[in-house]
C-alpha cells in the first residue's frame, strides 16, 4: 500500500487547496444525497400524518420544502465542484508526473539511454500514469468521504430515529462495504496486474511489429509477430473478463446488501411504529436514509476491483524514481560511473595562451569486466582550427576515445582538459556549450526538418537553417522535399542514410561549438559529397578544434593529422 | 483475414447504417436486445418495490399490525436482489459481446498494419500511423469500444420503454405528478443531442492529442543519447510538457462537457424529485386539491416519490453514455481512416512458408513503385544462382525501394518482376522471400534476447558459424548476457558497425538463396568492410546470389556486375523501354 499512499501525496500535493475543497465538497454530495431521500420521505409521510389527523394547519410545510428544493441543488451544484475540482487536480499531478519521469530519463548515464528500449520507456510514461488516476478520484476520496459519511448518518439517524435503526444501517453498510470491498480488492487484485501488464506486453508487440516491419515480412516471421501480439491481446482480455466478472459479483452484492439493509430498515421502523416507540414519519426517514446511502458503496467499486492495477503501476513509477537506469529495460551492466560530470553551473571558459583547446594527456580506459585497457595512456591534443583524425580498426576505442571526451565516460586514469579546465571541473552544461558530439549511431526524431535543426537551439532562424543545410551540401535535397517544412517519419524515417548524415551535422554545426568531435562523419555518403561535406564543416567553424574517428580516405585526407590507435 | 469486416460492413447496411461506428456495433446487436430486455425487466421491479413500501408506510399510520411491515420489508429485499440478479445478468452478456467486438477489431486492424508496405525503411510507413500511435491505438484507444458497447446502447433499449411505463403509472395516481415528470424529462434528450456534438468533437481532439503525445514521446526517448549531446534536454523537457499539459486540457475539455451534462441532467431530476415532493406533500395536508383522482393518500403520495428519481435514472444513464459514445465514435471513425488510407500492402502475408521450388531466377523488366506523387523506377536486368549485382545511384535515388520491390515489400504497379520464372505476387510473394534474407539500412531488434533476434526463422541453429563469418563473435562476447542480451530496438548499447555485423549474420543465419543487402558496409572501417565483403563471397561462392545496393566502390568492385537505380521520374518511362532501357544498359559494367 505503501507506493499509493506515496502517490496519493503526490496528487494531494499538486494542488493542495483544490483537493481539499473537493473532498470536503465529495462528502456534501453524499450526505446532501441522503438527505434529500430522508427529508423528502419524512415530509411526505408527516404530511399525511398531518392530514389524516386534521393538524394541518399547524404543520409547516415551508420548511421541509425548502430544505427539499435546497437540498437538490446544493447537491447538483456540490457534485459538479467536486468533480471538477479533483480530476482538474490530478489531471495536473498526472502530467506533472509525467514530465518529471521524461526528465528523470534523461538524466540517467550513456549507456542506459543508449539500450533504452522506446516502448518500455513510453509505457511507464503514459499507460502506468495514466492508471494512477484513480488514487485519488476512485479510492481515496470516496473511501474517506464513505466512511464519514457513515459515521455522521449514525449518529443523526440515532439522534432522530432510533438507536436500533441507526446501528441496523451503519453497521450493516459498514461490514457489509468492508468484507463486500475487500473480497473485490482481492479478487481482482492479479486479474487488474495481469490485464494492465498484458495491455503494456501487447503496445510493446505492436510497436515493435510496427518498427521492424520489414525485417519481419522478409524473413516470414510476421505471422508469428501477429501471434505474439494476439496473444498479448488474449492475455489482456482473458485478465479483464476475470475483473468484470468481479467488479460485477462486487455489483450483485452491493445491490442484495443495500436493499436487504432498505429492508430491514422498513421491516425494523414497522415493529418500532407498532409497539409506539416511533412515530411513523421518523421511521420513513430511517428507511430512506438507508436507501439513499447505498449509492456511496457503488462508486468504490470500480477504484476497489483496479487496486492490484493502480498498486502495481505507482511500484513502477516510484521504482523509476529511486534507481534511474536500474529499470528492467536496461539491459544490467556493471555500473560503472556513467557520468564523468558534476552538475556545476555553467560557467565561460577561456583558454591561457598556447594552451590546446582539447588536451589528453595519459588517459587509459577499461571496458567494465574487460582485463586489457582499451585505450592505454593516451596522449593527443587538437588546438583551435586543427583537424585530427584517429584512426584504427573496429573496437580499437576510437568512439570510447570520444564519449571519454564529451565527458559521457569517465576514465581510468588521465586527463582531458577543455580550454585548460580538466572536463570533471566543467558543468554539463558547460562542456555542451563548448563541444558537440556528433555518435555514430545519431538520431532525427519525426518532425520537420526545422524541427530537428531545432534541438540544436533555441530561436533558430530560417537563413541559419539554410546555410547549415548548405554547408552540408543538402540544401538541394531538402528543397525538393518541400524545403524546411517537409516532415520525416518516425525517427527521421523518409531521409536516405547519407542524408540522414548530413541531417546530423547540419544540427551539430547550429551549435557553433569550439571542439567538434566526429565519429565517422561522413559514412554513407559518396567520396565528393563527402569532400564537400568536411569542406563544409571546417568553413563552417574555421576556429574550432576537431576531433574525428576515421576510417575513410575522405576524412583521413581531409585531417590534418592523423593519430593512429591500437 | 483482411476481410474480417465485410461481414460486419454488410448487416451494418441492412441495419440503416449510421458511420462507422454502426458497422464496428453490428455484431453486437442481438446480445445487446438480449441485455436489453433483462434490463427492462428489472427496471419493471422498481414499481414493485416502491409499491410495498407505500403499502408498508401507509399501514404505519393506519397502526396495521407488525407482520405488515415485515412482509413490505421481506418482499422489498427480495424483489431487489431479484432485480441485482438480472443486473448481473444482462451485465455478463454485454460484456462477452463487447469483447468479441473488441478482438475482431484488434485483429483486423493488427492484420492490417502488420502488411503495411515500409518499402523498406523501417519506422513509419507510408501514409500509416507511427508505430507508437499504432500501440496506442490498439492498446489503448480500441478498450473505449467496450464501454459504449456495454453501456449505451443497453440504456436506449430502457429509455425506450421505462420512463413511459412510470408516466403512465404515474398518471394512473395522479395527472399532475404525470405532467411534472413529461414536463422535466423530454428536455433531457434534446439537451443531451446537443450537448452529445460537442462532446463528441472534444473526444476526437482528445484521440488525436493521445496519439501525438504517444508518438512525440516514443520518438524523443529513441533520440535522448542525441538529445542530451546537443544539450536540448530542457527544450525536449519542455516540448514534451507542453503535450502533456495539452493531454490535460484536451482531456479536461471532454471531462468538462461531461460533468457539466450530467449536472444539468441531475438538476432537471433533482428538481423533478423536489417538485414531485413538494406537489405530494401539499397535497397531502389538503393545501393543494388537485391533480389526483380523488384525494391523494399517503401511500399514492410515497408511490409517486419512488417512482420519480426511476424515471429520471435511464434518461441519466443514458446521457452519461453519451460520452462513451462520443469516445467510440472518435475511435471508430480513427479506425475507418486506418482502413482508407491501406493503399498499398506488402505482397503476400509475411508467414512462413515453404520455399517457392525451381532454380533461383529473378528478372526485373521495366517495373516501377509508386512512392507520394513520384515514381521510383527500377533497372531492368536479370540474376541467375550465384550471381552478385549491385545497384548504384546516387542518394535518394530509390535503391532501397528497388530492394524493397525484389523482396515483395513494396508493389510494382507497372512492369514485371519475375521470380523462380512465375511473376512475383501475393501468392508466391511468402514462398520467395523463404528464398530471401535481407540486411536493412537501419537494424531492428525486436524486444527479445540476441538469439532470437538473430535467428528470426527460427531454425534453432546453431548461430556461431554466421557470427564468426560476419566478424560479429566479439560484438555479442563484449554483451553482457552474450546471446541472452536485450537491445535497444535500434542496436542501442552497440556501434552502428557492430550492429551491422548482426545483422549481416542474421541474415547469414538463414542461409539465404538471394541476400538483399542495403548499404552492408555502411559504418565499417575498411578492414571490417574487407571482412564482410569477404563473407559475402563466401556466400556467393555457396551458390548464393546477392544483391547490394551501395555507392561503396570496394564492394561494387566485388560484385559481377552493376545497374544504376534511374532517376526518379513518370511511371511511362519505366515501361518506355527505349530511352530507359538504353541508359540502363550503358550503365551496367562488367567486373
Amino acid at each position: 500500500m505503501k507506493p499509493l499512499l506515496t502517490i496519493f501525496r503526490k496528487i494531494w500535493a499538486a494542488a493542495p487547496g483544490a483537493m481539499t475543497r473537493g473532498a470536503v465538497l465529495t462528502v456534501v454530495v453524499l450526505v446532501a444525497g441522503a438527505s434529500l431521500l430522508g427529508l423528502s420521505g419524512w415530509f411526505i409521510t408527516a404530511a399525511g400524518a398531518a392530514g389524516l389527523t386534521a393538524g394541518a394547519l399547524d404543520f409547516n410545510v415551508f420548511g421541509p420544502s425548502a430544505g427539499v428544493r435546497g437540498l437538490a441543488l446544493g447537491r447538483t451544484a456540490a457534485r459538479y465542484g467536486e468533480r471538477l475540482l479533483t480530476h482538474d487536480a490530478t489531471l495536473r499531478a498526472l502530467a506533472a508526473l509525467r514530465i518529471d519521469l521524461m526528465r528523470r530519463q534523461t538524466r540517467a548515464g550513456l549507456d542506459t539511454l543508449l539500450r533504452l528500449r522506446g516502448a518500455t520507456a513510453l509505457n511507464r510514461i503514459t499507460a502506468d500514469v495514466d492508471a494512477l488516476d484513480g488514487v485519488a478520484l476512485r479510492l481515496v476520496l470516496p473511501l474517506a468521504a464513505g466512511l464519514i459519511t457513515h459515521v455522521l448518518a449514525f449518529f443523526l439517524l440515532a439522534w432522530l430515529v432510533d438507536e436500533t435503526v441507526a446501528l441496523w444501517v451503519a453497521l450493516g453498510y459498514f461490514v457489509g462495504g468492508a468484507v463486500i470491498l475487500t473480497a473485490t480488492a482481492r479478487a481482482g487484485l492479479q486479474p487488474s496486474i495481469r490485464a494492465e501488464r498484458g495491455a503494456q506486453a501487447l503496445r510493446r508487440a505492436v510497436i515493435d511489429m510496427g518498427r521492424a516491419r520489414t525485417e519481419l515480412v522478409v524473413f516470414g516471421r510476421m505471422e508469428a509477430q501477429r501471434g505474439t501480439v494476439l496473444a498479448a491481446d488474449a492475455e489482456t482480455r482473458g485478465a479483464l473478463d476475470a475483473l468484470d466478472r468481479a467488479e460485477r459479483r462486487a455489483g450483485l452484492a452491493l445491490s442484495s446488501v443495500a436493499t436487504l439493509l432498505a429492508g430491514g430498515a422498513l421491516a425494523i421502523g414497522g415493529a418500532l411504529v407498532s409497539r409506539g416507540a416511533l412515530d411513523p414519519a421518523s421511521a420513513a426517514l430511517g428507511f430512506f436514509v438507508a436507501l439513499g446511502l447505498g449509492e456511496m458503496l457503488f462508486g468504490l467499486r470500480r477504484g476497489m476491483a483496479e487496486l492490484g492495477r493502480m498498486r502495481d503501476a505507482a511500484g513502477r513509477v516510484l521504482d523509476d524514481e529511486t534507481a534511474p537506469g536500474a529499470v528492467e529495460e536496461v539491459v544490467a551492466e556493471p555500473s560503472a560511473p556513467t557520468s564523468a560530470l558534476t552538475s556545476a553551473p555553467t560557467m565561460a571558459l577561456t583558454p591561457a595562451d598556447g594552451t590546446a583547446l582539447l588536451e589528453i594527456s595519459g588517459l587509459t580506459y577499461r571496458r567494465p569486466g574487460a582485463g586489457r585497457p582499451v585505450l592505454d595512456a593516451l596522449s593527443l591534443s587538437v588546438a583551435a582550427g586543427e583537424t585530427v583524425a584517429v584512426s584504427g580498426p573496429s573496437g580499437s576505442g576510437k568512439s570510447t576515445l570520444l564519449f571519454l571526451c564529451a565527458g559521457l565516460l569517465a576514465p581510468e586514469s588521465g586527463m582531458i582538459a577543455l580550454a585548460g579546465t580538466p572536463l570533471p571541473d566543467l558543468g554539463e552544461r558547460t562542456l555542451r556549450a563548448q563541444l558537440t558530439l556528433v555518435p555514430q549511431r545519431a538520431a532525427l526524431v519525426a518532425g520537420t526538418i526545422r524541427e530537428n535543426l531545432a534541438l540544436a537551439c533555441d530561436d533558430l532562424t530560417d537563413a541559419e537553417a539554410e546555410a547549415a543545410l548548405a554547408a552540408v551540401a543538402l540544401s538541394h535535397v531538402i528543397a525538393a522535399k518541400g524545403g524546411l517544412d517537409a516532415t520525416l517519419g518516425e525517427g527521421g524515417a523518409g531521409l536516405s542514410g547519407g542524408e540522414t548524415r548530413r541531417l546530423v551535422l547540419a544540427r551539430a554545426l547550429l551549435r557553433r561549438p569550439r571542439v567538434l568531435l566526429l565519429d565517422e562523419p561522413t559514412e554513407g555518403l559518396d567520396p565528393e559529397t563527402a569532400r564537400a561535406v568536411l569542406d563544409g564543416i571546417r568553413a563552417w567553424l574555421p576556429q574550432a578544434a576537431i576531433l574525428t574517428a576515421s576510417h575513410r580516405a575522405a576524412e583521413l585526407g581531409w585531417a590534418g593529422r592523423v593519430v593512429p590507435i591500437a | 483475414m483482411r476481410d474480417k469486416r465485410t461481414p460486419a460492413s454488410r448487416s451494418g447496411r441492412r441495419r440503416r447504417p449510421s458511420g462507422p461506428l454502426a458497422a464496428i456495433e453490428a455484431p453486437a446487436r442481438a446480445a445487446q436486445a438480449r441485455a436489453g430486455r433483462l434490463a427492462i425487466l428489472g427496471g419493471l421491479l422498481w414499481p414493485v418495490q416502491a409499491a410495498l413500501v407505500a403499502w408498508a408506510i401507509a399501514g404505519w399510520l393506519t397502526h396495521a399490525p407488525l407482520a405488515h411491515s415485515l412482509v413490505a420489508g421481506a418482499g422489498f429485499a427480495v424483489a431487489g436482489i431479484l432485480r441485482a440478479l438480472l443486473d448481473q445478468w444482462g451485465g455478463a452478456i454485454l460484456f462477452r459481446a463487447a469483447d468479441e467486438v473488441l478482438a475482431s477489431e484488434r485483429a483486423a486492424a493488427i492484420a492490417r498494419e502488420s502488411l503495411r508496405s515500409a518499402g523498406g525503411v523501417t519506422g513509419g510507413a507510408d501514409g500509416g500511423p507511427s508505430s507508437a500511435a499504432l500501440g496506442a491505438l490498439v492498446a489503448q484507444k480500441l478498450p473505449l469500444l467496450v464501454p459504449y458497447l456495454t453501456h449505451y446502447r443497453p440504456a436506449r433499449f430502457r429509455v425506450m420503454v421505462l420512463p413511459f411505463v412510470f408516466i403512465a403509472l404515474t398518471a394512473w395516481v395522479s395527472w399532475v405528478a404525470a405532467l411534472i415528470l413529461v414536463v422535466a424529462g423530454p428536455l433531457i434528450p434534446l439537451f443531451m443531442a446537443l450537448v452529445g456534438m460537442a462532446a463528441k468533437e472534444a473526444s476526437a481532439r482528445q484521440m488525436v492529442e493521445i496519439g501525438d503525445m504517444n508518438a512525440l514521446l516514443m520518438d524523443r526517448l529513441a533520440a535522448l543519447a542525441d538529445i542530451r549531446l546537443l544539450d536540448a534536454t530542457e527544450r525536449t523537457a519542455r516540448d514534451f510538457g507542453a503535450r502533456a499539459e495539452g493531454l490535460r486540457v484536451r482531456t479536461m475539455a471532454v471531462l468538462r462537457i461531461a460533468f457539466l451534462s450530467s449536472t444539468v441532467l441531475e438538476l432537471f431530476s433533482a428538481l423533478g424529485v423536489a417538485m414531485m415532493a413538494v406537489y405530494v406533500g401539499f397535497s397531502l395536508l389538503g393545501q393543494i386539491n388537485f391533480g389526483a383522482w380523488g384525494h391523494l393518500s399517503v401511500g399514492e403520495g410515497i408511490f409517486l416519490l419512488l417512482l420519480a428519481p426511476e424515471y429520471f435514472q435511464p434518461l441519466r444513464d443514458l446521457a452519461a453514455a453519451w460520452h462513451d459514445k462520443a469516445a467510440a465514435d472518435a475511435v471508430a471513425e480513427e479506425l475507418a481512416a486506418g482502413a482508407a488510407a491501406e493503399a498499398t500492402p506488402v505482397l503476400g502475408e509475411g508467414a512462413t512458408a515453404a520455399p517457392l521450388p525451381g532454380p533461383l531466377s529473378l528478372r526485373v523488366e521495366g517495373a516501377a513503385v509508386r512512392r507520394g506523387s513520384g515514381w521510383v523506377r527500377l533497372p531492368n536486368f536479370t540474376l541467375a544462382r550465384g550471381e552478385a549485382l549491385a545497384l548504384t545511384g546516387p542518394s535518394g535515388a530509390g535503391k532501397s525501394t528497388a530492394l524493397a520491390a525484389i523482396a515483395g515489400l513494396a508493389r510494382a504497379e507497372v512492369g514485371e518482376i519475375t521470380v523462380a520464372g512465375a511473376p512475383l505476387t501475393d501468392a508466391n510473394a511468402d514462398a520467395w522471400r523463404a528464398r530471401l534474407a535481407w540486411v536493412g539500412q537501419a537494424p531492428h531488434f525486436l524486444d527479445a534476447a540476441l538469439a532470437e533476434n538473430l535467428d528470426l526463422r527460427a531454425t534453432g541453429a546453431d548461430p556461431a558459424p554466421a557470427l564468426a563469418a560476419a566478424r560479429a563473435e566479439g560484438v555479442v562476447a563484449g554483451l553482457p548476457g552474450g546471446l541472452a542480451a536485450r537491445l535497444g530496438e535500434t542496436g542501442g548499447g552497440i556501434s552502428g558497425g557492430e550492429a551491422r555485423r548482426l545483422t549481416l549474420a542474421r541474415a547469414l543465419m538463414a542461409a539465404p538463396d538471394l541476400l538483399l543487402a542495403d548499404e552492408p558496409t555502411a559504418d565499417l572501417d575498411a578492414e571490417t568492410a574487407l571482412a564482410v565483403i569477404a563473407a559475402l563471397m563466401a556466400l556467393k561462392a555457396r551458390g548464393t546470389a546477392l544483391i547490394v545496393a551501395t555507392h561503396d566502390e570496394g564492394l561494387i568492385a566485388a560484385m559481377d556486375r552493376a545497374v544504376a537505380v534511374p532517376a526518379r521520374g513518370p511511371a511511362r518511362a519505366a515501361e518506355d523501354t527505349e530511352a530507359g532501357s538504353q541508359a540502363e544498359t550503358s550503365a551496367e559494367t562488367e567486373a
